[in-house]
């Protein structure tokens, strides 16, 4: 264990007096111990501190804190999405992101806005440094190397639900424990994790690092009893850019004009004309040649656990799809590096197959590797035994995030993380949870999702997950979530929110201004020149009306009427989409009040389903039993579920409900009412 | 207002308010009314299904006020609240008279949904359910409940206690999945092949774009795939609104079965007229040409609205006046929904097996020819609007009548016979059962288990299908984020009636469909 301090890498940043990087923990109390530096990690602890707890980080060495394990890039369609939510709730990732991407495009630009996909390829480097001197800077925040034996456990609390309470950890060759309230365990592959390459295997989460203890993954299955399943994943080789033939790919150029992922940034860091490009090749039938004929050697394709469909390995690609040319992206890794991450190369062959693959290619005819690929697999918690506010549902204090929940994807995995450093810390502070609705937010569909139904495979989001796309946009993040992030979570800086406060009084504005300006059809067609206006001559159009056509900008009306409209021409692209999706947005209005009812209602979670003296058919108690929704609108949403159950699921709250207000009538305790009763998210209305 | 004889799907509609002391708790759940602002006005059939006295047909939402206006006549002014007032009611749009019945007003919040609500306790026949619930469901703003709808809002207006709520479990059971199941069930196969077809392809299609949308920057999924995407939404909007356009079956509801009796002279056409209307309506003697024009009679078969017209029985006239009578007859064959062909069973060849052959020569020479109308029709087509009748079975030995009976049951190509004696009425039992359910199912079978509820309920749902349809066409050169809106609520609303479809089933097509590596 060692003491680092790290070099300032940014000079703006003030070095506070509360940051550190410990070798022995300065306390044996915190409310709040996050167990990992990943993705999910970093945004957990950083989150858990800015809510006000006193949180300790504790990885097994902090120079790989905020290490990209496998791509060198963030975002994209639906990832995107959570970089700006998280963003949004004052998470890391985004900031990091403009800090350290060296290509930055906006995916499925021509589609619409509800589905662009902000992306940027990273710089290693600078991406691992920005999230270390953050957290190093973060007030309340401690950072610990080492290595964790076991989870400390005792008898749950008799007042809340669940069969255990967890009490801190213990680290290996440590006598004394770290208590706490809350844990968050954020342990990625690590968790009975073991690497394949070939026909070898090793324990480990990823190469380099040592394996961790399996004393965790005991606690998890044997003391808590908790359900685990078995996941794998792969990463590509690293190939020696100078060793490719660039005069045989496609040049992917970046946009001319980065767009920043984080709200409180204009610009990125890299400057438009330093981007670096990404490059485009095919595989050959070579390749397919040689997987065949290393199968025989290759363990991990023929394990058969689940791995991600929309990320496999070059192996089970041309495996599942024969005689097909497959993409190849070649990646920059960073500024300086001199190497390329060839995407959608993840193999598991012994490595001198692997470069004979490599070598199929045309543009890898010469290639060298600077490190193979390998395959992982790994434990995961089946995540139907958490909580939406992602603490496990049997064991009070304790919180999982990340690939442990069963997800893939680094986005994923810091939304989690963020969302349950933050119900970690309000544990510890005796707040009650936050759930997110998945009618507000991304965030909110990915955890339903994981809770409501469990994962088969590595989850990754898509925006075809989210059933209200067109209202939860990465470009009102802020408004959504910023709002709510300050006055009810606590996890966002004052900055942050009148930053966001002033941007949705601006739009609001800004779209009563645009139904102020008033024209007959046949003026504004004067006016505007080209455009071909569908109203009848005479009709009165107003400036949102106007918006609905592609050609129409607020910038070309905001010229015509530039006394009232000119004010808000700093949110014209925002006031553009807004006016396209408002209608749409309104109409969904209803099915989003039925949800935010139904999940207005929350289901205790200690309710034995299968001995309730309610009508309910068999199949459905069990269906309940094994996912224990938290709100009747979750149940609802649990594949299988009968309209009937329903009815007699509220039933029963009612009746429970009816029942302690009795109790505490008598007893003449009726101060604390309706905690039961979790109000949802108050849905901040898009549209006014 | 307990209403005993609605003990049906929506009886738990009907239940007694309770003190608000009672209500108080259920209050506070409620999540602000803004939430749930736009919910519409919703109507649905509250007594119970199959034949009954009066039916009941509630309406809840704001345009409550609107509905009686249109339909109970009310233009002027509204009726006082809780009052029974006999109205006509009439079709919004046409006018028609539907039926003459008893109308209630409730302005909120004193009802039992705490919204605008009104009822309509009409005649409890199919015809005139279904007229109701069609007009109803053709006003703007209005749409035939969902689930549990009613109950719903009463809970969430705090107007149920919760005894109530405890009762609603079989209520929704038989509303919804089960329901909906069953319904499927009961539709003949090929409507349900047919809905469960738009809905396979719709997810194709809905999968297609979503790949686009979530892949295509990275993967090779190429804009080929959207122009497959737009024929197949363009298909699927005319198929379905062809199917809309059928309103045959509605028709022949409001206006009445075409069924008309025909066969040579002195067959017994004119006894069955009147068998069938139990009085002596068409005059009936041994002499053959007796009946010269066509003689017609309503009738309800099943509770289904019937037209029966006798017939000039057919043979080459003798006067000008038969002859007009025997033109007449065969007009109104051709524009008849059901034939009943009437052979007289003495003239039947001894030999039972040669008896298919006699019989497809008599319909030959009965009915008009298929191929000159309905090409596309042909006999299968003839077979099912026909229904052969052998009359005077009394004069056939028994043994023959059952060897050609078996006969009959086994020769294929023949529509439906049967054995009847107008002069005993043997046979006549069996016979009724076989007419009224060809009536039924002429009729679109409204009744048959979850009635013209679900009917209308299907209807709206493809309606708003084809709506949300036509967003995509609006949107996909625009915002493929909206087009693809349209298509997901479009399978949205084909998924109410062939059951949910969740993400991960797109999730499904788009990785079976494509190679994504991404």
């Amino acid at each position: 264990m060692l003491v680092r301090k790290l070099p300032l890498v940014r000079q703006n940043l003030l070095w506070t007096v509360w940051s550190r990087a410990e070798s022995a923990p300065a306390r044996r109390r915190y409310d709040v111990i996050v167990v990992g530096g990943g993705h999910a990690g970093t945004e957990a602890a950083a989150a858990a501190a800015r809510v006000g707890a006193e949180t300790l980080l504790i990885t097994q060495k902090i120079a790989t804190i905020g290490v990209l394990s496998c791509n060198p890039s963030l975002g994209g369609v639906g990832k995107g999405h959570l970089v700006r939510e998280i963003d949004a709730l004052d998470g890391l990732c985004g900031r990091a992101g403009d800090w350290a991407g060296v290509h930055f495009s906006i995916l499925n630009r021509s589609k619409g806005p509800a589905v662009w996909g902000p992306r940027a390829q990273l710089d290693r480097d600078q991406y691992r440094q920005f999230i270390q001197s953050e957290l190093l800077s973060t007030p309340r925040l401690t950072v610990l190397e080492g290595s964790v034996e076991e989870l400390l456990v005792s008898q749950s609390n008799p007042n809340e639900p669940g069969h255990h309470r967890v009490t801190g950890i213990c680290l290996v060759n440590e006598t004394h424990p770290i208590l706490s309230s809350s844990v968050v365990l954020t342990t990625g592959t690590f968790l009975s994790g073991s690497l394949f390459m070939g026909q070898t295997t090793t324990p480990g989460g990823r190469i380099g690092d040592a394996p961790s203890c399996s004393g965790l993954s005991h606690t998890l299955k044997e003391t808590l009893g908790l359900r685990v399943g078995r996941l794998k994943t792969g990463t590509p080789p690293r190939i020696v850019k100078s060793s490719v033939d660039l005069s045989l790919v496609q040049v992917q150029s970046p946009d001319q004009q980065p767009t920043p992922f984080s709200f409180l940034n204009t610009q990125t860091r890299c400057k438009p004309e330093d981007q670096l490009p990404c490059y485009l090749t095919q595989t050959t039938p070579g390749v397919e040649r040689v997987v065949r004929e290393s199968l025989h050697l290759n363990c991990h394709v023929q394990q058969d656990s689940k791995g991600p469909r929309y990320c496999p390995s070059i192996e089970s690609r041309v495996l599942r799809f024969p005689g097909r040319q497959h993409q190849v992206w070649l990646e920059p890794e960073g500024l300086t590096s001199d190497l390329l991450y060839p995407q959608g190369l993840s193999m598991t062959m012994p490595p001198d197959l692997q470069l004979r693959l490599l070598r199929e290619i045309p543009a890898l005819h010469r290639a060298e590797i600077r490190t193979p690929g390998y395959g992982v697999h790994y434990d995961f918690v089946c995540p139907t035994q958490l909580n939406p506010s992602l603490q496990v549902k049997s064991t009070q204090g304790l919180f999982l995030a990340g690939q442990i929940n069963g997800t893939t994807g680094y986005e994923e995995a810091a939304a989690q993380g963020l969302w349950a450093g933050v119900n970690a810390a309000r544990a510890a502070l005796y707040m009650p949870p936050v759930v997110l609705s998945r009618t507000q937010s991304y965030i909110g569909v990915l955890i339903d999702d994981l809770v409501g139904r469990g994962v088969t495979e590595p989850y990754r989001m898509f925006t075809s997950r989210a059933e209200f796309r067109t209202s939860l946009r990465p470009d009102n993040a802020d408004i959504r979530l910023t709002p709510r992030g300050f006055e009810e979570v606590g996890c966002v800086t004052l900055q942050r929110y009148k930053e966001a406060v002033r941007t949705r009084d601006g739009l609001q504005e800004g779209l009563a201004a645009l139904k102020e300006v008033k024209m007959s059809s046949s003026r504004w067609r004067e006016k505007l020149g080209n455009i071909s206006l569908s109203e009848s001559k005479s009709s009165t159009m107003n400036g949102l009306d106007l918006l609905q056509y592609k050609d129409v900008s607020f910038e070309m009306l905001a010229a015509i009427f530039p006394e009232q409209l000119s004010p808000y021409l700093q949110f014209s692209q925002r006031l553009n989409i807004e006016a396209v999706y408002r209608p749409h947005c309104e109409k969904q209005s209803r099915e989003i009040g039925r949800i935010l009812e139904e999940e207005s209602l929350s289901l205790p979670s200690d309710l034995d389903y299968l001995s309730l003296p309610v009508s309910l058919s068999n199949e459905v108690r069990e269906l309940l039993d094994r996912v224990r929704p938290n709100t009747l609108g979750a149940a609802t949403r649990i594949p299988g579920m009968t309209p009937a159950a329903i009815i007699h699921l509220l039933y029963y709250v009612l009746r429970m409900k009816q029942r302690n207000k009795h109790t505490e009538h008598r007893n003449q305790l009726g101060q604390k009412e309706g905690s039961e009763i979790q109000l949802c998210a108050n849905h901040i209305p898009i549209s006014q | 207002m307990f209403l005993s004889t609605s003990w049906g799907l929506w009886r738990s509609t009907f239940i007694t308010l309770k003190t608000l002391s009672r209500l108080a708790p259920v209050r506070r759940l409620c999540i602000p009314t803004d939430a749930v602002c736009d919910a519409g006005t919703i109507f649905a059939l509250s007594s119970g299904h199959g034949r009954c006295g009066v039916a009941v047909v509630r309406i809840s939402g704001p345009a409550s006020s609107l509905v009686l206006r249109n339909m109970a006549g009310l233009t002027q002014t509204l009726p006082p609240p809780r009052t029974a007032l006999l109205r006509k009611i009439t079709d919004p749009h046409t006018k028609e008279l539907l039926d003459r019945g008893l109308v209630f007003w409730f302005p909120g919040p004193h009802s039992f949904t705490g919204e605008d609500s009104a009822e309509f306790h009409v005649h409890g026949g199919p015809a005139v359910i279904t007229a109701v619930l069609q007009g109803l469901g053709s006003l703007k703003g209005v749409r035939p409940a969902e689930a549990g709808e009613f109950t719903r809002r009463a809970f969430h207006a705090g107007k149920l206690g919760l005894t109530e709520v405890e009762g609603l479990g079989d209520l929704i059971h038989a509303e919804t999945e089960a329901q909906r199941r069953q319904a499927l069930r009961q539709m003949d196969g090929e409507l349900e092949r047919l809905y469960k077809d738009w809905s396979s392809r719709l997810k194709r299609c809905l999968a297609h774009v979503e790949a686009f949308i979530d892949f295509s920057e990275d993967e090779l999924i190429e804009e080929g795939v959207l122009n497959q995407v737009d024929r197949s939404v363009q298909r699927l909007q005319t198929e379905i609104e062809n199917h809309l356009r059928d309103k045959r079956r509605g028709e022949r509801l409001r206006s009445g079965v075409q069924v008309v009796i025909t066969g040579v002279t002195n067959a017994g056409k004119s006894s069955l007229l009147n068998t069938l209307c139990q009085r002596p309506a068409a005059i009936v003697s041994p002499i053959a040409g007796t009946t010269r024009d066509v003689v017609e009679t309503s009738l309800d078969i099943g509770g289904f609205p019937v037209l029966l017209s006798d017939t000039a029985g057919l043979r080459d006239g003798l006067d000008s006046v038969e002859k007009e009578g025997v033109r007449r007859a065969r007009e109104r064959v051709e524009q008849s929904d059901l034939t009943l062909v009437v052979v007289d069973s003495t003239q039947l060849p001894p030999d039972p097996q040669q008896v298919p052959a006699f019989l497809q020569g008599y319909l030959d020479s009965v009915l008009p020819k298929p191929s000159r109308g309905h090409p596309e029709e042909g006999t299968e087509a003839a077979a099912d609007s026909v229904l052969l009748v052998l009359n005077k079975s009394d004069l056939v030995p028994e043994v023959q009548k059952e060897r050609t009976e078996r006969e009959l049951r086994e020769s294929l190509g023949l529509p439906p016979a049967c054995f009847l004696s107008c002069h005993t009425t043997t046979g006549l039992g069996d016979f009724l059962t076989l007419l009224q359910s060809r009536v039924k199912t002429l009729c679109g079978d409204p009744l048959s288990g979850a009635p013209s509820l679900t009917q209308a309920r299907h209807r709206a749902h493809l309606q708003q299908s084809v709506q949300a349809l036509s967003l995509y066409h609006q949107y996909k050169n625009q915002d493929l984020a909206l087009a693809a809106e349209g298509v997901r609520l479009a399978l949205t609303h084909i998924g109410r009636i062939t059951g949910r479809i969740w993400a991960e089933d797109i999730l499904d097509i788009i990785f079976r469909d494509f190679c994504i590596g991404k």
